[in-house]
């Protein structure tokens, strides 16, 4: 692209749509905060790669086994270019990525782009079955709970959630399946289906494996949306103007409270995504789903360089992405800060 | 509107300590008698409201001043049946004749808004920022009389122009935050008025807004009450305001009514001495500049204990022993005026 400093949006080259596109606030802000990125994903992959040198052992070893000599080993790291320096090795790398290339993965034929390609979804398709999952559950059961606070339902959340949220990932995984695979046989324990293959194959291998993501989710979603709607009906003075015109406490929670606890609702899942695809690595594991988590650790364990740092960079441009996908929708729940938007 | 004016029924006042002051008020669309709002709380019982009485009549503006902590908002929100559930209520709210006190949710749910309405004292706050303002009115209408959505519509940009708010049709889509803090307050009177009620609330309605502001919606109320024949409570804590708008007056403390009286009568000559000490707070025109204002010394009492004595005592400048030994009962002394006092100003300062 030939743009130099872009001082006059307006006279951007371009057609008219282009210019318009740059001229939103809303492109601009996203544009920007993409390009500020670039660091923070840089001192990721920089760390990854340290790390994963600093661990004991290396690909050749790795990947040839405890039975391979000496020497078979030694041919087999300067075939990977293991001899060469750190610096050397790890700027070949970034030069690659540069060029828009993340490399062949140490272990198989297959380039990083195309083991991510073709996780990656499976991945994705488990963190937004879980999300919905939370959602379906939790912002009904928050508003019965603030409905009538302290009641029996209220009481049951409480320890319910507590339950959930002191509950680690793996222990409610394997619980859940000796219960729905083992013993009424509802669900597989593990393995993967398509979903071009087979929708209800698809939904059946990963129906579980959601669940135990959302599970611990579920309980603290619940608690905070709980906590936030019973804050804003005791406190907020237009809570008492509904009150005052004579809607019911129904409606006000439902119809007031909720949107506005929506705004800080998105606040939490923010932050709570990248826990969350953290979570999926274990998870994926657990029930043999063929996730990107699930390939992180195969590469971790076969120091397979390129491989992990392409998915440390995949997870690090998703959380970025989440960021500013929440900061997006801000404006969309919150009509001051869609007009201050829209104003700069 | 031509409502209002049907019966004006008084019961005897049950008994209470204190004899009902107000008595029959025929005509009354609100009346009030021997009201008490105690608070039970972790650190005690809090009496915010200790037996007080009056009434509003249909078209006419009654002003209830008090420093804050006086109970006047309390009273406000039991006329409402806003106040939370840790507050027990006893004594008699009528509206038009028909007992308030101890009606089921849904019935008081049908009376707010339908019969009694409020504006707030703070408009930043009061309207729900995420929706719309046109739908806030809409909905102020729907909830007591089920219309269509484009019905609905032609009413709330109606009631937008009926407070003067300048392009109606735009202002139905905007937020609240667009709006300025005198044009939010019309809103919210706006909501207010949306299904006619015969009483009207103003709790501090313009405080929060600039002088010129509130002169503003003062006139706005006003006329409006004019033209709807509507009863205005207004709450306050200022006297000028009491003075220039109202045409009753009822000055409290400390949870009790201490004097009530016409506005004309009251400014005319007051006769408790903290309505006094309210007045001298008030800074005028003509007082010399960079002189400290006078202020009432001391603090509101702790209503969490009973006394004996007048509430006022500690900060009395004309104490005597027996106000503190004895609370002195609110009692009519003139015509149309009350007060509760055992040593009245005679021909207070009038301003």
């Amino acid at each position: 692209m030939n743009i130099s400093v872009p001082v006059q949006p307006a006279r951007w080259p371009g057609s008219a749509f282009v210019r318009r596109l740059a001229s939103s606030p809303t492109v601009r802000v996203s544009a920007r905060r993409l390009l500020s990125a670039i660091p923070v994903l840089w001192g990721v992959t920089l760390l990854a790669f340290l790390l994963l040198n600093a661990l004991p052992g290396d690909a050749a070893s790795a990947l040839l086994g405890i039975d391979a000599t000496p020497a078979e080993i030694r041919s087999f790291s300067i075939k990977l270019h293991l001899n060469e320096p750190l610096w050397t090795r790890y700027g070949h790398w970034l030069a690659g990525v540069v060029t828009g290339n993340l490399g062949t993965s140490l272990a198989s034929p297959q380039s990083v782009v195309s083991i991510i390609a073709s996780r990656l979804p499976v991945t994705l398709e488990l963190v937004i079955y879980a999300l919905v999952l939370t959602f379906v559950v939790s912002v009904p059961l928050a508003v019965v709970c603030a409905r009538w606070p302290r009641g029996i339902i209220d009481r049951i959340c409480l320890v319910l959630s507590m339950a959930s949220l002191s509950t680690a990932p793996y222990v409610l995984g394997l619980l859940l399946v000796i219960v729905f695979a083992v013993h009424w046989s509802i669900f597989p324990a593990i393995g993967y289906t398509a979903l071009s293959t087979s929708l209800t194959g698809n939904l059946d291998t990963m129906t579980l494996p959601s669940i135990v993501l959302a599970i611990p989710l579920i309980g603290f979603y619940t608690r905070f949306l709980r906590a936030d709607l019973l804050e804003q009906m005791q406190s907020e003075d237009y809570v008492v103007t509904a009150r005052a015109k004579g809607v019911s406490e129904w409606r006000i929670l439902t119809r007031h409270v909720l949107r506005n606890s929506f705004i800080g609702l998105l606040t939490v899942i923010g932050l709570n995504l990248a826990t969350l695809i953290g979570a999926t690595v274990i998870v994926e594991q657990i029930f043999s789903l063929p996730g990107i988590g699930y390939e992180l650790l195969n590469a971790i364990s076969n120091r397979d360089v390129p491989v992990v740092e392409g998915i440390v960079l995949v997870f690090g441009i998703t959380v970025v992405l989440v960021n500013l996908l929440t900061d997006l929708l801000y404006g969309v729940l919150d009509p001051r800060i869609r007009h201050v938007r829209s104003r700069s | 509107m031509p409502r209002l004016r049907e019966r004006g029924r008084a019961a005897p006042a049950p008994g209470g300590s204190e004899p009902s002051a107000v008595g029959m008020t025929p005509g009354a669309v609100l009346e009030v008698e021997d009201l008490r709002v105690t608070f039970r709380t972790r650190l005690g019982t809090v009496y915010a409201v200790q037996g007080i009485s009056f009434a509003v009549e249909p078209g006419r503006t009654l002003a209830v001043i008090g420093e804050s902590g006086s109970g006047k908002t309390v009273s406000a929100r039991a006329i409402m049946g806003l106040l939370p559930r840790s507050a027990d209520v006893s004594g008699s709210i009528r509206f038009k004749g028909e007992q308030v006190v101890g009606r089921s949710n849904n019935e008081m749910r049908d009376y707010r808004g339908r019969n009694v309405a409020m504006v707030f004292q703070n408009p930043e706050r009061s309207l729900n920022p995420t929706m719309r303002v046109g739908y806030q009115i809409a909905e102020a209408i729907t909830t007591h009389e089920p219309m269509d959505r484009r019905q609905a519509r032609e009413r709330t940009i109606e009631l937008l122009k009926m407070v003067r708010i300048p392009a109606p049709e735009q202002r139905f889509h905007e937020y609240p935050h667009q709006l300025s803090g005198g044009m939010r307050q019309r809103v919210v009177i706006a909501i207010a008025l949306a299904c006619g009620p015969e009483v009207l609330i103003a709790d501090e309605a313009t405080t929060a807004l600039d002088v010129t502001t509130q002169a503003q919606i003062m006139d706005l109320l006003l006329d409006l009450q004019r033209e709807t024949g509507t009863a205005l409570l207004m709450i306050s804590h200022d006297m000028s305001l009491a003075a220039a708008y109202s045409e009753d007056v009822v000055v409290m403390y400390a949870g009790k009514i201490v004097e009530r009286a016409s506005a004309r009568d009251l400014f005319a000559g007051v006769r408790m001495p903290y309505t006094q000490a309210l007045l001298d707070a008030i800074p005028r025109i003509d007082t010399e500049p960079h002189v400290l204002l006078p202020v009432v010394g001391g603090r509101p009492p702790d209503q969490s204990v009973l006394r004996d004595g007048c509430p006022f005592a500690p900060r009395c400048p004309d104490v005597q022993q027996d106000c503190r030994d004895h609370a002195p009962p609110l009692r009519q002394h003139e015509p149309d005026r009350w007060w509760a006092c055992w040593h009245p100003i005679q021909g207070g300062a009038a301003r």
